[in-house]
């Protein structure tokens, strides 16, 4: 049976390209048991890795959509209120099952 | 919360756009990160430069969270636990703090240093160009393109080394 593998320059490609489109989890879906076991014993593909990340960052970086900070804002606003609400809810539990001991 | 968030959104999205190169997952990270940060921010006492804080955000909040993001589907995939992790949010390297603006002269610097072909190369590949567009271009196949990519990649590693040691 011919060997389908993808190289170790292959799957750096394929990572590089897949970073730079937003669609990491294609890529990773994308690797066999054998691929992985390259990538974990190959230190060229992780030091690459690191260089792809940066010339993606300067190539990319600037024209990336980025949101408005004013709605944003509001995001982590309500997503605080979220946090308070659902420790109080475990203290009043908490409490509560004190209370029946 | 809010003078925070507005000091330090675009550093902290930028950098995660590294990792992602996802806009929509960036702003789902970061949303995560400030609460982490509201909830638990005595890793921010002594920050000394935009920098310092880059460092200790991404080391105890933005990289527990990206691990997060792929965690999931991991059941899914061939790769390791440890090897996602790696990939997905990985310790920080040589010039992974740079600031954007630095990090674009010291690429077109790097970049000058190269073969006219690798150049071409690369260069096409940050405008946004398929590997298949690349080996028309270069008048070569994909599997040449891809060799090419990785070999100048390499090569890139190895400038971005001398430079931080220069540093």
């Amino acid at each position: 049976m011919a060997n389908t593998n993808r190289e170790i320059q292959e799957l750096l490609a394929d990572y590089a390209v897949a970073l730079r489109d937003g669609c990491l989890p294609g890529f990773l879906k994308s690797l066999t048991r054998d691929e992985a076991q390259s990538i974990k014993g190959s230190e060229d593909f992780w030091e690459a890795t690191e260089v792809v990340r940066l010339v993606n960052s300067a190539g990319f970086g600037d024209k990336a959509v980025m949101p408005d900070v004013g709605l944003f804002i509001s995001r982590v606003d309500a997503a605080i209120v979220s946090r308070q609400k659902k420790a109080k809810a475990s203290t009043r539990t908490r409490s509560r099952n004190h209370a029946n001991l | 919360m809010e003078p925070f968030v507005r000091a330090t959104f675009n550093i902290f999205i930028r950098h995660l756009y590294r990792y992602l190169g996802n806009e929509v997952e960036c702003e789902d990270v970061l949303e995560d990160v400030y609460a982490d940060i509201w909830e638990d921010p005595s890793h921010l006492r002594d920050i000394a430069n935009d920098r310092h804080l880059l460092r200790t955000v991404y080391l105890y909040y933005m990289r527990k969270r990206l691990r997060e993001v792929y965690r999931r589907m991991n059941r899914n995939l061939s790769l390791s636990q440890a090897d996602l992790d790696n990939l997905v949010a990985p310790e920080l390297g040589l010039c992974e703090l740079t600031a954007q603006a630095e990090l674009k002269q010291l690429l077109h610097r790097m970049l000058g240093k190269l073969k006219a072909r690798e150049r071409k190369a690369i260069e096409m590949w940050m405008q946004g160009m398929s590997n298949r567009a690349i080996a028309n271009q270069l008048k070569t196949t994909v599997g040449a393109v891809k060799m090419l990519e990785f070999r100048t990649i390499l090569k890139l590693r190895g400038m971005l080394k001398d430079y931080t040691e220069e540093d």
